[in-house]
Formats: structure tokens, C-alpha cells, sequence
């Protein structure tokens, strides 16, 4: 058990080392090439709704929140269900435009 | 001097004023209760022996204070009605920070990663049935919270997603049989004051390999090196657990509604130890076993959304098999397996009416000999706010 107890114990503090990195990194100098993002197709924040909110608890109404209650929620649940950045502040913005 | 001191005072004060009367904004620290509460009849039978009973309601509010875009103190308290008395838990609190895009950082008492079950389908309102699978909550092997920090965020991969959890905790504490005889060897994971030096270590990643996000595959381990009392004679002894879940969510034309299949398995390593047992002649008897169990369940349930009729659309149909395997030679021994089968009312997405039948084969468990078989039959409400 030692073992294996050492063993995760260095691919956490490994993970947590690498991902710090890599989400601490600057990403100002990254040359973008416009013509790639010209054809990317960007997924609206209602789809974000319906595909991410459904995957625990069915997708909320809009309507049943203000945009400051909304704020606060997509706070809660950004942490709650481990969303990515765009999922949540797609999803928080379709909610304040639909409510 | 004073003239000037006069002059500066009413500037400042005027031009706060100014900004009162000009420039209001929304606060952004906000302060908001949510949470969820359920209440419903059980009827249980098992050989002879009958009983049924309204059940009490359970409140359980959620409080969010949000200090900025980045910082939230979060907390939920369960009430319940529990042998004719009021229950009240800490279910969880702590504070969170996001750092950036990918990372947020979380202390406090914070529900655990392992698997999906006790982190994002338990409440009452989300969960499909009325009870847990077996496996979960008292007596369970997976843990559901714990009082540490946590590192945690996801990224998108261009389609598919990527997120993890990294943790360390108190950890659980090895209940020795001294107090309770018949449950030595068990984990208990309220570790509120950590009873050694040994801290828990624990994880999970998890893959959306589609870029609609309709299934979810999870691993989950936590390890702790020491699980007994400092200084006593269980201090070094370690546990190993790690969980596997599995979800998939999407709606489906040909069937006309949608699909939700979950599941995840569990799995606790507890190194051997040897515990004591005293008869009822005052014979002392020393006694181990080799620390092993497991729990599974999968869940399937069918919501017909595109339905013609508006009454079917709000009905969901739902099964779940779980079972649940102790360790041998330990006095919790147990092996159950359980079925259920339901039908759900969705008065709303936050407000559901649940009726299900339970079955469940049990062997052994607490002393237990033989197999009991165990009817139930449920009817709950249950509410999120």
C-alpha cells in the first residue's frame, strides 16, 4: 500500500506541476492564423446549454433567474461540474440574453 | 489652513456624492440561498415483517456568497428526520478561487471527486430514484466529502474535453472495532480532526471524447498511507480506493426522447490488520481478513422529450441495478445486489414526482446470516430552488 501510496502521491504533485504550467502560460505570442478561425464553427451558448446543463439535471429555464442571480449560479456550477471556460460563460450569457 | 481643510473635506465629500447619484453600479458581491428539499411515503417489506411511513421532509439550503467574478464562499446544510429526531449535517463549506481559464482552487469541507455519483447526482431533485445505489452513503465504501484543498479546472481540446480534480484531505479514519465491534476494519471518512499525521491524496480525470459532450468516461483514486490513531497499532495502515464512472446523455430522434446512462464502479483497499472479537463468554479472539470491497451500479433512464402528447413529455422512465460486496471473514461480511424500476413525473426541470420499486437480496451484513430479501416501494416529491 506504501507503494502505491507513493506512486499516486507523485502523479498528483507531477499533474498538478505540469497543469500550472500549462495554464499559467502565456499565450500573447501565439500566432493565430486568422483564416483557420474564419471557417471555425463556434458553438452557441444555448447548445452549451442544452448539452452540458442536461448531462446531471435537466437544463434550466432562463426565466426563473435575473442576470445577477445567474452570475452567481454559473459561479457555483462552473466549480460544481468542472466546466471549461467557454462552456460557462456561453451558457451564463444565453441564460442573461433568454431570461 | 482651515480654509483649506474645509475646502478639501467638502470636495471629497462631493464628490462622493457625485458618484452615488452618477455612477451606480450592481454590486458584484452577491449573497443567494438555493438548495433543494424532498418529502414522500415508504412502504418496506421483508419476510414477515411490514412497515410503511410517511417520511419527513429534508431541507437541505445551499448558501453562495460570490466576492467577485473570481471568489465564492459556498456551504450546504442538510436537515432530515431520522428515528424521531432532527438530523443536521454540514454537507459542505468552503471557498473557492478561480485562478484562470483552467484553474480553480478550493479549501474547506468540499464533496469528493471519486466517481460522479456523491459530487453531482445526489440531491434529491437530480437523483432519479429516491434512494442510493448500494455503495453509497452509510456504511458506504465510496467517501463523499472531506476537509482539505483542492485543485481543479477543465480545458477544451478542440472538441473533446479534458477535466481533472487534484485533492489532499484528512482522510478517513480505520474504526477499530472498540467502540463498535461488529463494523473493525471499516473506513469512516468523517475525519473532521484528523486522527494521525497521514493526509489523504486523491484525484480524478475525466474525458468528453465528443464535441457534443454526451458521454463522460472517469477515474477517480485516493490513497493515504495511515488510517488508525496516532500511535496505535493501526497508525500505518493504508488504504487504497479508486473508482471508474461512465455517462452518457443524448437525445436520440428515432426514439423520440432522451437517452441518460450512468454508472460507476468502486473499489476500497484496505491493508490487513488484525482486530479483536470478544464472545459472549469473554473469550477474546483475534481475528483478520483480507480488506477488500466493492460497489457497482448503472443507471438507465428514457425521458420521451419529442413526444406528441405533452403528459408523456414529462414522464421518464428509469432502471438501476447496484450491488454491493464486503469483505469476506469481516463481522460486516455482506454481499447484496438491488434492483429498481421507476416512473418519474417532471412537473418542471427543477420539480419531480418519483414512484419506484426497490428490490433488494442481501447476504449476510452487520452479523447477519442468510439471505434477506428486502421489498420497498416509494414515492417521493422532491424540489430544487
Amino acid at each position: 500500500m506504501k507503494t502505491i501510496y507513493k506512486i499516486l502521491a507523485g502523479v498528483l504533485t507531477i499533474l498538478v506541476i505540469g497543469l500550472t504550467i500549462i495554464a499559467c502560460s502565456s499565450s500573447k505570442n501565439v500566432h493565430v492564423n486568422a483564416t483557420d478561425d474564419e471557417f471555425k464553427i463556434e458553438k452557441s451558448g444555448a447548445q452549451y446549454w442544452g448539452e452540458t446543463c442536461n448531462r446531471c439535471h435537466l437544463a434550466p429555464s432562463p426565466v426563473d433567474y435575473n442576470d445577477t442571480d445567474w452570475e452567481t449560479i454559473s459561479l457555483h456550477m462552473r466549480v460544481r461540474a468542472n466546466l471549461t471556460d467557454i462552456e460557462i460563460n456561453k451558457i451564463k450569457e444565453f441564460l442573461k440574453s433568454a431570461n | 489652513m482651515k480654509k483649506l481643510i474645509i475646502v478639501l473635506i467638502a470636495f471629497v465629500l462631493g464628490s462622493n456624492i457625485n458618484a452615488q447619484n452618477n455612477d451606480f453600479e450592481f454590486s458584484k458581491t452577491q449573497f443567494m440561498i438555493r438548495g433543494y428539499g424532498h418529502t414522500g411515503f415508504n412502504s418496506m417489506s421483508s419476510g414477515d415483517e411490514k412497515e410503511s411511513s410517511y417520511v419527513g421532509s429534508a431541507f437541505a439550503p445551499i448558501f453562495l456568497f460570490k466576492h467577485s467574478d473570481r471568489l465564492m464562499f459556498e456551504a450546504e446544510l442538510e436537515f432530515g428526520l431520522e428515528n424521531n429526531e432532527l438530523e443536521i449535517g454540514l454537507e459542505y463549506a468552503d471557498v473557492m478561487y478561480v485562478l484562470n481559464k483552467y484553474m480553480t482552487v478550493r479549501a474547506g469541507k468540499f464533496l469528493l471527486p471519486f466517481g460522479t455519483f456523491m459530487e453531482r447526482l445526489h440531491p434529491s431533485w437530480i437523483n432519479r430514484f429516491s434512494t442510493r445505489p448500494l455503495g453509497f452513503g452509510h456504511d458506504g465504501i465510496a467517501p463523499a466529502s472531506g476537509i482539505g484543498v483542492e485543485l481543479r479546472g477543465a480545458f477544451d481540446l478542440g472538441g473533446p474535453k479534458l477535466n481533472y480534480a487534484v485533492y489532499s484531505t484528512n482522510g478517513p479514519r480505520l474504526k477499530d472495532g472498540s467502540d463498535e465491534p461488529e463494523e473493525a476494519g471499516m473506513l469512516l471518512f468523517k475525519n473532521f480532526e484528523d486522527n494521525n499525521t497521514s493526509k489523504a491524496f486523491g484525484g480524478r480525470l475525466g474525458l468528453l471524447p465528443f464535441a457534443d459532450s454526451s458521454m463522460e468516461l472517469g477515474f477517480s483514486a485516493y490513497s493515504t498511507s495511515g488510517v488508525g490513531n496516532q500511535d496505535s497499532e493501526y497508525e500505518n495502515v493504508g488504504a487504497f480506493l479508486y473508482a471508474l464512472d461512465f455517462s452518457f446523455v443524448k437525445q436520440i430522434a428515432p426514439l423520440k426522447g432522451l437517452i441518460d446512462i450512468k454508472a460507476q464502479y468502486n473499489n476500497s483497499n484496505v491493508d490487513t490488520a488484525t482486530f479483536i472479537e470478544t464472545h459472549e463468554d469473554g473469550d477474546v479472539e483475534e481475528y483478520s481478513f483480507d480488506n477488500k470491497s466493492n460497489s457497482f451500479y448503472t443507471q438507465l433512464s428514457y425521458r420521451p422529450i419529442m413526444a406528441d402528447s405533452d403528459f408523456l413529455k414529462k414522464l421518464e422512465f428509469v432502471g438501476r441495478y447496484s450491488n454491493f460486496n464486503a469483505p469476506e471473514g469481516a463481522e460486516w461480511e455482506e454481499q447484496s445486489t438491488q434492483l429498481a424500476l421507476g416512473i418519474n413525473y417532471w412537473m418542471s426541470w427543477r420539480s419531480v414526482i418519483k414512484m419506484s420499486y426497490q428490490t433488494t437480496d442481501k447476504e449476510g451484513g452487520h452479523g447477519n446470516v442468510g439471505i434477506t430479501k428486502i421489498d420497498g416501494f416509494y414515492l417521493h416529491w422532491a424540489i430544487g430552488f
